[in-house]
């Protein structure tokens, strides 16, 4: 059947991403995109940019509402509460029906709560959206002592963020350090390490309850006694958005099950970004992924799949973190089986390289290093087998071991 | 039409390397970066990447392409296009000319389509 209507339902990176690719591949037909929030935005600078009110709403929307207009892309503001996917029908909170030929859903996730006492309090913050990043500020005033709760990506990023409020900030987390299987142990080490050199108080140890009263919020730590703080972050991760695909029958498995073309497993719904799990045609489940480029890349298949066009092919996965003015990336694996080498800058490990039994690059990741890590990528992708020799000789571009 | 700036020979710049002209030195109040690009061409842009503060200078030239430290943006070097999210406006070009092995820089003469 020749595809006239397309409803996305998620206004994230992976729903945006497939509204800009139809139009771009050429997709004349209907195209409507729902999302709570509106027109679409970014969310990597709640932590930063947009919690220090150094860009605005406006600054970190996707695109603005002109090209919506322009490329006739519907933007919904509603939430969806129901599928009837063999309808091709989206149900809105309001009653509305949307219907259309094909749905995707890139309902991406919700902040997990912490399962302790406490943990579901509506006082004990999360940063998914605007609303809770202008909520967060709202409460960082000088002096104000803010606990959080998950020192990975996002905890780390608003704990070097909220520092500019002045806020005194404790930093929880049941590992030390965290983030070893996204950079290594190495430069793991010293990214924590520069929260305390920052003024950080930074606990190991495992919250198991919280309770808040008119002197604020009391964090029981077990062993390490009360954290009491004004304001409380959790950060521990995501649980993804599978409500609506559940509520229609699709396959699920921590994740809206997908294949190669991101195809749930009804013919007329498409699934992409953090809410989308690949499965293989040999079921093999992949690991849900949950970062920002992937969560594009999957909306540039979706896109493709729905016009029936060859899919794009990705390399090696790739994120990054900016907190205490510096930058961090990681390409590939790097807790796949192998061996790493460190480069140093400065004494201290700044490029982590993770090679493996046959002596290819399987990852890598950097503390500014974003040239490193962009060669690394090339030499991974390409599959160019480098000498552990030259990969460990800093005198060596890795930009020439990617030629 | 402002007057070209001679930053200098084409050995200054190595294949797949770029240079920044400061500000106060190109006159038009913002850093230009001048690539030699893989096609042996020089092109400019402002150096500053048009979704957040990072050097273009500082990025991945391949190709007549260049990708952002930061956060990968990729913009053509011929028209300043930018060719992938999280970059959705163009970076401004302006006109770059070989003459007798010197690169010279026309600050905010945009590149003819």
């Amino acid at each position: 059947m020749s595809l006239n209507s397309v409803t996305i339902v998620g206004g994230g990176m992976a729903g945006f991403t497939v509204a800009k690719e139809l139009r771009s591949r050429g997709f004349e037909g209907a195209l409507t995109l729902v999302d709570p929030a509106g027109l679409p935005y970014d969310r990597p600078p709640l932590s930063k940019d947009y919690l220090l009110g150094k860009r605005g709403a406006e600054d970190i929307r996707f695109s603005p509402a002109a090209w919506f207009e322009e490329h006739q892309v519907d933007v919904v503001t509603g939430t969806a509460t129901a599928l009837r996917p063999d309808e091709g029908v989206v149900v809105l909170a309001d009653g509305t029906e949307l219907v259309a030929d094909r749905i995707v859903l890139a309902t991406g996730g919700h902040a997990r709560r912490l399962a302790i006492p406490g943990g579901d309090l509506e006082s004990v913050l999360e940063l998914r959206t605007l609303q809770d990043a202008d909520r967060l500020r709202s409460l960082l005033t000088p002096g104000t002592r803010l606990a959080i709760v998950g020192a990975g990506l996002i905890g780390a990023e608003v704990a070097s963020s909220a520092l500019a409020f002045g806020a005194e900030v404790v930093l929880i987390d049941p590992v030390d350090p965290p983030l070893v299987p996204a950079v290594g142990p190495e430069l793991a080490r010293r990214l924590h390490d520069m929260h305390a050199e920052h003024g950080i108080k930074v606990v190991t140890g495992i919250p198991t309850a919280i309770t808040a009263d008119d002197a604020g919020h009391h964090i029981e730590m077990g062993e390490h006694g009360t954290i009491d703080a004004d304001v409380v972050l959790v950060g521990i991760g995501i649980v993804p958005e599978t409500a609506l695909a559940e509520s229609a029958g699709l396959d699920i498995d921590n994740g809206t099950l997908v294949d190669e073309s991101q195809r749930t497993s009804h013919p007329r719904v498409y699934a992409a970004g953090d809410s989308a799990r690949t499965r293989l045609a040999d079921g093999t489940l992949l690991r849900r992924a949950e970062h920002w480029e992937h969560a594009m890349f999957a909306g540039e298949i979706a896109a493709a799949a729905l016009l029936d066009q060859d899919l794009p092919v990705h390399g090696a996965s790739w994120f990054w973190s900016d907190r205490h003015g510096v930058h961090v990336e990681g390409v590939g694996s790097m807790a796949a089986e192998g061996t790493t080498i460190i480069r140093e800058a400065d004494g201290n490990p700044a490029i982590a390289l993770r090679v493996d039994a046959e002596g290819y690059l399987v990852g890598c990741a950097a503390i500014d290093g974003g040239l490193a890590v962009r060669a690394a990528r090339r030499i991974i992708d390409r599959r160019i087998l480098v000498d552990r020799d030259k990969l460990a000789d800093p005198s060596i571009d890795l930009k020439k071991l990617a030629r | 039409m402002s007057d070209a700036i001679n930053i200098g020979s084409v050995d200054d710049i190595d294949e797949g390397e770029a240079k920044v002209i400061p500000a106060d030195e190109n006159g038009t109040g913002e850093d230009i970066a001048v690539f030699h690009a893989e096609d042996g061409n020089f092109y400019a842009l402002n150096d500053t990447c048009t979704h957040e503060t990072a050097s273009l200078a500082d990025g991945w030239i391949e190709g007549v392409e260049v990708e952002c430290p930061v956060h990968s943006a990729k913009f053509c070097l011929k028209t300043g296009e930018a060719l992938c999210m999280p970059a959705t406006i163009a970076a401004r070009t302006h006109k770059v000319e070989v003459q007798d092995g010197e690169v010279l820089l026309y600050p905010n003469v945009p590149v003819e389509a």
